[in-house]
């Protein structure tokens, strides 16, 4: 049997097993947006933590994070470790999502926004702010499996058919039962996630005489690799603050993973969950740096650094069985987020943009289908956009890069959602202005490539977004009635539950 | 100061920590003992602090 023929097998069985867990999710698939759109918020602690330990990890990880490590060392994991030192803020997060969740019925971020500043545009305004920047971020999921199936086929297997797979996944698992199905199935692989890409790593390592021998071994051939900026000129602190700064907001600003903070059944889940995410997530970010570096030192000089873990997969001291089921992982960990950031995306675009804006009184019937219509449009331009930049190479359009850049975008949702829960002075003036200037300022500085004094399009966004958002804030009225409500009843409960 | 302060406090010097040690500390240590080693015991120390704080919250009913 030929490479190919496996790697079909097992993508079938793949699909199969995941079809199977998302058609059982959807015998308990109520009616109603909140059942589809957020599992009728009535999520366990353990299915909370592998949906959001899966939605959070992508394909970036083992094919991106590998990919960064590869190229640029040491200062990759660094970047990444600053995201999971940033969900430190989940302390402060996490119970005030959850508990303003429950209270007010929320169905998205969004609409917590624009009911805390009350304004519909308030809402609108992040909502545009996600449909336009996750689009490269969903796009990057699909060119991680598109890079992956062709890299473990030998080239037999087309980048784009990769993609195609994902895209029917995606719009399979999210249209069966919404959020229950996007949840069992990220769980389920979120499981296969872990142990694969564990079991590759050992495999590589052992390959490489044990860790002791692996670790002599990188000192000697990459010293530079091991420290910032490395010997390359990898890893300034301009280029780490600009990669790291939306990381290290990435649980509030990313929409389909805050929304996942509405979920979980009790505090129990909650904690959970957290507890779960935090032990996942150190690591998976361990295993993936890890393999970057055994790539620097088994599959060196590649001339496409998101290309090392499907060479690392095509070589012989990797058994083929063992390829195939961490090409499966990582396509797992790919669509998992895919699957996540387009369910959110419809819920956003039903809820903050249609019901919010265009037709107030839809029906819930009416504005579910209209949800469901969204899940196939944005996975289909998510599908073009990758398919155009996979045909590019260089550093912007590195899957870590273009993640990142995603990110960037978001991150100018920043300053409002702090004032939501920290400030009673902010204002939708503020948090729409503040928004708007930001992304403008991103998106014009990704487009130019242009890099004012060394520093990122996103860290110039946050400097110009944040001042923006206070100073606007103060020279308007705000909305005092509700955020005396909102912040009193927060205070209340937070203090019941001994949240801080 | 508040519980919620000095949380907010110590994640500030983890932040500054994760730029000043691995640039201005171990900038010459090219081994894995050195910004590698650095940034996982760094992590932990953060994971563990989030853990200390989740621990204690107890069931409330919105």
């Amino acid at each position: 049997m030929s490479v190919t023929f496996w790697v079909w097998f097992g993508i079938g069985i793949y699909i199969a097993v995941g079809l199977g867990i998302a058609l059982m999710a959807r015998r308990q698939l109520g009616a109603g947006v909140s059942e589809f759109f957020l599992a009728n918020r009535r999520i366990g602690g353990f299915v909370s933590a592998g949906a959001y330990s899966a939605t959070t990890y992508s394909a970036f990880m083992m094919v991106g994070l590998a990919g960064l490590t590869y190229l640029s060392g040491v200062g990759a994991l660094g970047f990444e470790l600053t995201y999971l030192c940033g969900m430190f803020m989940m302390v402060f997060f996490l119970p005030r999502y959850w508990l303003v969740g429950k209270k007010y019925g929320y169905i998205t971020p969004m609409e917590l926004l624009s009911d805390r500043y009350q304004s519909k545009w308030v809402g609108a305004t992040a909502a545009i702010l996600a449909l336009v920047f996750l689009i490269p971020y969903s796009a990057v999921q699909l060119m991680g499996v598109g890079y992956l199936v062709n890299g473990v086929s030998q080239g037999a297997i087309p980048v784009v058919a990769g993609i195609i797979i994902a895209v029917f996944c995606t719009i399979a698992w999210s249209n069966i039962a919404g959020m229950r199905s996007d949840a069992w199935t990220d769980t389920f692989q979120a499981l296969i996630m872990i142990v694969v890409s564990a079991i590759a790593l050992g495999v590589v390592v052992t390959a490489l005489g044990g860790f002791g021998s692996f670790f002599s071994k990188l000192e000697e051939a990459s010293p530079g690799l091991l420290t910032v900026p490395t010997d390359k000129g990898a890893f300034s602190i301009n280029m780490f603050i600009g990669l790291a700064l939306p990381w290290l907001f990435f649980l509030i600003s990313n929409p389909q993973v805050s929304q996942r903070l509405f979920i979980p059944k009790s505090v129990t889940a909650m904690k959970q969950m957290l507890g779960g995410f935090l032990v996942f997530g150190f690591i998976y970010t361990m295993i993936s740096v890890l393999w970057g570096f055994s790539a620097t030192l088994l599959v060196p000089g590649l001339e496409k650094a998101d290309l090392a873990t499907p060479t690392l997969l095509s070589l012989p001291i990797i058994p083929m069985g063992v390829a195939i089921i961490v090409m499966v992982g990582i396509t797992a960990a790919a669509i998992t987020t895919i699957d996540s950031v387009v369910l959110t995306l419809a819920s956003v675009w039903a809820r903050d943009i249609h019901k919010g804006l265009i037709n107030p009184k839809v029906s819930e019937k009416r504005e579910l289908r209209i949800g469901k219509w969204v899940i196939p449009i944005v996975t289909i331009i998510a599908f073009l956009f990758a398919w155009w930049a996979t045909g590019k190479t260089g550093l912007p359009f590195m899957i870590a890069s273009l993640s990142a850049a995603a990110s960037a975008g978001l991150l100018m949702a920043v300053p409002t959602i702090f004032g939501a829960f920290f400030w009673k002075r902010g204002t939708a003036f503020g948090a729409i202005v503040s928004m708007i200037v930001g992304a403008i300022i991103v998106l014009i500085f990704q487009v130019t490539g242009w890099k004012p004094l060394g520093w990122w399009p996103g860290v110039w966004g946050f400097v110009v977004c944040v001042p923006l958002f206070v100073i606007v804030s103060l020279a308007t009225k705000p909305p005092r009635d509700k955020a005396e409500e909102f912040l009193g009843y927060l205070k209340g409960a937070l203090k019941k539950g001994r949240f801080i | 100061m508040t519980k919620t302060a000095w949380a907010w406090v110590w994640f500030g010097l983890l932040l500054a920590l994760d730029i000043a040690i691995p640039w201005y500390v171990l900038t010459n240590v090219e081994k894995m003992s050195g910004a590698f080693l650095f940034w996982t015991i760094w992590v932990l120390a953060a994971i563990i602090s989030a853990f200390i704080i989740f621990l204690r919250w107890r069931e409330v009913k919105p």
